[in-house]
């Protein structure tokens, strides 16, 4: 079938006294649906901005499917976008090229074996393949030359060609296959609440504080690392002991929701991380507040959300993975992250492929069951039922030039937001359930793809979870490395978001102003790591290698550079007053709110919490560097935007200061000993040992968790090693736009609708991060 | 702490705004701070640490697995050879180029080139076999011009040059070598498995059982370092120590 | 017969345009009997303004190369290129040819909620209509219908669009469709009370409503404040960027042209363009002294109504360019927003205008002008 639609395809522009005209028309108007799947779009938009604007090949790149005869499938289709995917396509109007672009979209890349992708090519027809994770936009317009060669000339042909040498035939020693690196033990000791000495004053006394409030309802206190506590309490006494430390401590709000599941002991452990915004004293402390239920189908567990509403929608995700019953949860009979039809996939008896290291016959593309419906469901009820009330229901996305790769249900009446419903999941590429299935080291630039629009950020958090557990001193060098790197990122993400959020503002110059600025970001990172969004860098207990100093010349430059361009950009659009019409007291979350939805980062800060954890609980070299923590007290859209815009000057200096103190220090180590162990030597660059070092990682057992403030605000690893296997049990990452959906659909309520966009993009939120 | 307040535009404040705004949309019209590269007719220069297509030299392979074994992907499978060794396939439609191989490479067997703007017609040809890994594969080029983002402390200066880059690097060897090789700390708890006789490519353990003993010998020169043999032994009685 | 066509070529040759410099060759075709028939008809006033300039030939020759223009221009604010590749030596100049043709030859798609005749047929009416304004608008001495009611016909014209979009969005019977006429027809209102008050303070001020009498002189000097109302209420009557609020990408995906696909997108796409260029003539008409300019020795006798022909497209060319370039500087109004302006400060404005005209008037009878 997919061979036919191709040939009718290229049928249509061949035959017919017209052909020629035709042929070289569609040649040069190639318009790309704009169909942003994943998180290659990233790569895709720089291809069609200032950098590379792939609008000189005539391809321009326009929202409508209908209008469209091109699409870019950018990476990951999921099973939920499986069936956005085909509509579109069929969507478009005939001669159609379809191009897919990134790993994931082929077979899988370092998604290959999660269950919730599929591949494009069996969804539609596809023309051509790009390589790549992600790709770089010069590939992107690689595969626009070859569909426009294809067109033209006929010429449907792969642009690589390799020269066949044959290998040495003197035959050697045969040897065994060995068996895989991996090692899982066999009946694992899961236990989040292992003790652990440390030098932590105010936690015994709070642990003994904690001791006598909560008498009689606690099984144990334990201090597990500095700033960690874990409360074990029985199910029933779990809702009276959060509302004890609500109420007596200030706890004001959950940081992750996290299952964990004990097959061979019968047993889920569920956990509640909580936190406070209110209590100085608090902040970085974590207590994580667990209970033992038994192992069964469905069971069901009273909800925490008439305490802490931040535990909403990790609730409604531990629903979709675990099937545990929260009752009291709003979302509890439909699935939210997942494809209805999903099983519960984290439970430890849903098992995925595992790899093989041998090249035989295995099929390259092992079968994949595809949704056997492609229809989208939409909500019918919904309709009726709001009808009914003289109301109007839009569904926004996923294919939508303001949606981003989720879908919004908004419900309207007249030009008022009524509610919003957000779906999410469509790039949900269960990163935590594949991470159970692979080495320590594998997953550092699995967590990355979470988001690669601040990739050294999601690479810091999960590195300080593993050197956590580990105790690793980082050296000096490397720790200003580090610093370096995560404001780079986090200045990029910034960019990122502004020229998203320009864009749904229907302000293309803003968006490729920075986008202009984001193409020297990504130079500073080509050289300094050989990726451009990818560079998988931060390695538990340094980084890959020393960064030269040219390299350093050219990062401390590149902030003069920025602060040139910025000015533009700050006239053009961020001092435009419809653009301040357009945000002034849109949106406005207060600082009740922004702490009872638990709201993190940047946005958490413009409602006026002062709350960084750069500055909480200091990180890498954070504490000896001069900043601000930057915060608001408006809580509007430009509020949010005016505080993350401030702190990018921060940012800037900061980066401007690690760079100086970098170039006045002497090249040396850059990666702990003591990870290295045998292969101490290397600690200047990691090349060829790799593996050796890495291979064999073990974290003692216990649960290690770590914080971070990433671009977008707290990001949260908690791994939990069994102490014997060299893959951990299990991982929870909370990223703060998961944390952050809610806080959108909540600034919306009672907006107009044009303003849902601005909402939408003050809050930066980035779909692949959220989904994970 | 720094607090951000964001005052009202008054009339005076706006028209200046609008001022700003329009005036740099008039200045760009004029002398615009263009950013763009011309690809497929100028290729921007990559350095030379750029991750890109993986070349491999089986001469240098030691066969030690680790490429495989560490792929986060599984990208890259072990295919047998003529002369029974195992050399690494790469599955470009796995690939992300995280370069964990190359970094694990002790010898260095496998090395990095600048190519990465590539389309396959279908994805059976993305997988890359040994044989088409050792020399430098042509890719359909059209740049006439090179192009340098070169950041100096004024702004980004795009620097053009009428050259063809070579996308082929010199290979940089590992920072330090540390040469190992496989030792037995605990004969008397061996088992007698053979496992690591038989994992071994190289010939270098060889082992006889003489009166229920076993009796292991590991060749110093012929041993290549690859550790499979540690990693294999049911009794974790093998270690890597220095030559 | 012969007498008929005498008496026609008679009509023809008494309203000739006359270009000076190439009078000798049509002299020497007119000799030619049936050729000179046909230049004499090319030649003809209200045939040359229909046929040439300002109607079709013209308007198709604009459709083609001003998106380029465009393109290139918010390319080169936006610090990129815009299209290229297809010449690259021009520039890539014939791009808009490659679109349209890839247009005309792409599936056109009813999909079957649509109400299929109103569908395909308001895609092409709105083509026709958005036509008829060139009808009343000079090119310097160059008019089709010269009316003493040129000004108000065309106007009410003018006013025929918003309904044309209303039925592309009725018939498309989408969401996005839907919500998007609801906003034209919201902006419509808004725009075309303070868009009206402009024209008329012009009219006022001018004393005629006969594009054709409408002195040399230039509007925007005279009424700045008439002027920029204009400006404002063509930039939202053509959806031009902070009142692009119908057409809203991001919020209502093309609002009412979301449905449309092949040549009937194709020719909505080319409307906006059609709107565009009708009010850019009108203002030009109205403000910026039509087809009149400075004297240039050589060029102004040789040419005759041509220089004025070249004149009048140049400013429309200015003026529509920096109405499409607004995009690169404004992001977008909301609807309300937008509804305020239009209702308040640019009826407010009109009036302001409306009133200089009035005592301007008042100030040139009494003879202190």
């Amino acid at each position: 079938m997919e061979k036919e639609e191709q040939d009718r395809n290229m049928h249509i522009l061949r035959t017919g006294v017209l052909s020629p005209v035709k042929r070289w028309s569609a040649k040069w108007s190639l318009w790309p649906c704009h169909f942003v799947t994943s998180c290659c779009g990233v790569e895709l938009a720089h291809a069609f901005a200032s950098g590379f604007d792939g609008e000189r090949l005539g391809t321009l790149n326009m929202g409508i499917s209908r209008q469209a005869n091109f699409i870019i499938v950018e990476g990951t289709i999921t099973r939920k976008m499986a069936r956005a995917l085909r509509i579109v396509w069929e969507q478009m109007p005939d001669p159609k090229f379809v191009n897919v672009i990134g790993a994931c979209g082929q077979r899988g890349g370092i998604f290959w074996n999660s269950y919730n992708i599929t591949r494009p090519s069996e969804i539609v027809p596809v023309d051509f393949f790009i390589p790549g994770c992600p790709v770089t936009p010069e590939g992107i317009l690689r595969g626009v030359r070859a569909v426009q060669d294809k067109i033209a000339l006929g010429k449907d042909e792969t642009t690589i060609k390799f020269k066949k040498v044959a290998l040495p035939s003197e035959v050697g020693q045969g040897s065994t296959i060995p068996t895989s690196p991996k090692r899982f033990a066999p009946t694992p000791l899961v236990k989040v609440d292992i003790p652990r000495e440390v030098d932590w004053d105010f936690g015994s006394t709070t642990v003994s504080n904690l001791k006598s409030q909560l008498e009689g309802l606690y099984k144990s206190i334990t201090i597990t690392d500095k700033n960690r506590i874990a409360i074990k309490t029985a199910p029933e006494n779990l809702m009276e002991v959060a509302r004890k430390l609500s109420d007596n401590m200030g706890i004001d709000h959950t940081k992750s929701v996290n299952v964990v599941d004990v097959p061979h002991e019968q047993k889920f452990i569920l956990e509640y991380m909580a936190s406070s915004y209110s209590n100085n004293d608090l902040m970085p402390v974590i207590i994580t507040l667990f209970t033992e239920i038994e192992r069964k189908a469905e069971p069901e567990f009273p909800s925490i959300t008439p305490l802490w509403d931040s535990a909403d929608y990790s609730e409604r995700e531990m629903h979709d993975f675990f099937g545990i019953k929260y009752e009291g949860n709003a979302g509890m009979n439909a699935k939210f992250l997942l494809a209805p039809e999903t099983q519960t996939p984290l439970r430890k008896d849903f098992k995925l492929d595992e790899e093989n290291y041998v090249f035989d016959d295995s099929p390259l593309n092992p079968k994949i069951d595809l949704p056997t419906s492609l229809e989208m469901p939409a909500p019918t009820d919904l309709y009726d039922e709001a009808e009914a009330s003289d109301e109007f229901i839009i569904l926004v996305g996923p294919h939508h030039t303001g949606s981003g790769h989720l879908r919004w249900i908004l419900r309207i009446k007249g030009d008022i937001i009524v509610d919003v419903t957000p779906d999410p999941g469509y790039v949900h590429r269960s990163m935590e359930k594949i991470a159970e299935n692979r080495l320590y080291i594998q997953n550092v630039p699995l967590f990355e793809r979470a988001n690669i629009t601040d990739p050294f950020n999601m690479n810091l958090g999960y590195v300080h979870a593993i050197e956590k557990a580990l105790s690793i001193e980082v050296p000096e060098r490397a720790k200003y490395i580090r610093t370096m790197l995560a404001e780079l990122s986090r200045i990029g993400a910034f960019f990122y978001d502004s020229g998203i959020f320009s864009l749904f503002t229907g302000h293309s110059t803003g968006f490729m102003y920075v986008w202009a600025i984001r193409e020297m970001i990504l130079e500073a990172t080509v050289r300094l790591t050989g990726s451009r969004c990818t560079p998988s860098f931060i390695i538990p207990g340094g980084v890959r290698r020393d960064i030269s100093k040219d390299v350093l010349d050219m990062t401390g430059n590149f902030t003069t550079a920025v602060n040139k361009r910025l000015k533009k950009f700050e006239d053009i659009f961020i001092n435009n007053p419809v653009f301040i019409a357009r945000t002034k007291g849109v949106g406005v979350v207060t600082k009740q709110e922004a702490i009872k939805y638990g709201l993190v980062g940047p946005f958490l800060r413009a409602s006026g919490v002062d709350y960084d954890i750069r500055k909480v609980e200091p990180y890498e070299v954070y504490d000896k560097l001069n900043w601000e923590v930057t915060t608001g007290d408006a809580g509007d859209c430009l509020g949010r935007y005016m505080g993350r815009y401030e702190e990018i000057k921060q940012s800037l200096s900061i980066l401007k200061q690690t760079v100086d103190a970098l170039k006045r220090m002497p090249r040396g180590d850059v990666i702990s000993g003591e990870v290295l162990g045998e292969y101490k030597e290397a600690s200047e660059d990691i090349k060829g040992h790799l593996y050796h070092a890495y291979g064999n990682l073990v974290l003692p057992k216990g649960e290690w968790t770590s914080v971070i403030e990433s671009a977008r605000g707290t990001l949260l690893y908690s791994i939990i090693s069994d102490g014997d296997s060299n893959v951990p049990y299990r991982v929870r990452i909370v990223t703060p736009c998961w944390m952050n959906l809610r806080g959108i659909v909540e600034a919306s309520k009672g907006e107009r609708v044009a303003d849902f966009w601005t909402i939408y993009g003050s809050f930066g939120y980035f779909p692949p991060e959220a989904d994970r | 702490m720094k607090k951000v307040t964001v005052q009202d535009q008054g009339l005076v404040e706006k028209t200046k705004c609008h001022a700003a705004a329009i005036g740099v949309a008039m200045k760009e019209s004029v002398y615009p701070l263009t950013a763009t590269v011309q690809y497929p007719r100028q290729r921007k220069k990559m350095p030379d640490n750029f991750r890109g297509y993986i070349l491999f030299d089986p001469d240098k392979c030691i066969n030690c697995w680790e490429c495989a074994f560490i792929c986060p992907a599984n990208a890259i499978r072990m295919k047998e050879a003529p002369n029974k060794k195992y050399y690494p396939t790469i599955d470009y439609g796995k690939c992300i180029f995280c370069h964990f191989c190359i970094d694990s490479c002790t010898d260095s067997a496998l090395r990095t080139t600048k190519i990465h703007d590539v389309a396959y017609k279908d994805m059976d040809e993305m997988v890359t076999l040994t044989e088409e890994m050792i020399e430098p594969p042509e890719i359909v080029r059209e740049d006439t011009k090179l192009v340098e983002y070169l950041i100096d402390d004024k702004d980004l200066q795009i620097k053009k040059t009428r050259e063809v880059d070579s996308l082929f690097m010199d290979e940089v060897p590992p920072s330090v070598e540390i040469p190992v090789v496989s030792q037995c700390i605990d004969g008397a708890s061996c088992i007698g498995c053979h496992v690591c006789e038989y994992v071994c490519g190289s010939g270098a353990i060889s082992s006889s059982i003489a009166n229920g003993v076993m009796n292991m010998a590991i060749d110093t020169d012929n041993c290549t370092g690859c550790g499979l043999c540690v990693k294999e032994c049911t009794m974790q009685i093998l270690k890597l120590v220095r030559k | 017969m012969q007498e008929v066509i005498n008496e026609l070529l008679e009509t023809m040759m008494s309203n000739q345009v006359s270009v000076p410099v190439i009078q000798p060759v049509i002299d020497m075709a007119a000799q030619v009997p049936m050729v000179g028939l046909g230049i004499s008809f090319i030649l003809w006033t209200p045939i040359f303004a229909l046929l040439i300039c300002p109607g079709l030939s013209t308007l198709g020759i604009f459709l083609l190369f001003f998106p380029w223009i465009e393109r290139k221009l918010c390319g080169r604010i936006q610090w990129r290129v815009g299209p290229r590749e297809i010449v690259p030596w021009l520039g890539g100049l014939i791009q808009l040819l490659a679109d349209t043709l890839r247009f005309l030859f792409q599936e056109v798609i009813v999909h079957k909620d649509a109400h299929r005749p109103y569908f395909l047929q308001f895609a092409f009416l709105s083509f026709a209509a958005a036509l008829l304004p060139l009808l009343f608008i000079n090119a310097g001495a160059v008019i089709a219908i010269a009316s003493p009611y040129g000004v108000q016909l065309l106007l009410a014209l003018v006013c025929l669009f918003p309904l044309f979009i209303l039925g592309l969005g009725w018939a498309s019977n989408s969401r996005f469709a839907f919500i998007g006429s609801v906003r034209e027809a919201f902006m419509y209102f808004a725009y075309e009370i303070p868009f009206i008050i402009a024209v008329l303070a012009m009219v006022i001020l001018f004393g005629t409503s006969n594009p054709m009498l409408i002195p040399d002189k230039w509007g925007i000097i005279l009424n700045p404040i008439a002027a920029f109302t204009f400006f404002v209420g063509a930039a939202m009557a053509t959806s031009r960027m902070p009142f692009e609020i119908p057409e809203a990408d991001q919020e209502v995906a093309a609002g009412p042209h979301v449905e449309y696909s092949g040549i009937a997108f194709g020719l909505i796409y080319v409307m906006c363009y059609e709107k565009a260029y009708i009010l850019s003539a009108l203002m030009v008409v109205l403000f910026l002294g039509g087809g009149g300019g400075p004297y240039i020795p050589g060029l102004t006798v040789h040419l005759g109504d041509l220089m004025g022909i070249v004149w009048f497209l140049l400013k429309v060319i200015i003026v529509m360019t920096t109405m499409f370039v607004l995009r690169t500087i404004y992001p977008r109004y909301r609807l309300d927003q937008g509804l305020t302006i239009g209702w308040g400060a640019m009826i407010a404005i009109s009036l302001v205008a409306l009133a200089w005209s009035i005592v301007f008037v008042f100030l040139q009878q009494g003879g202190v002008l």
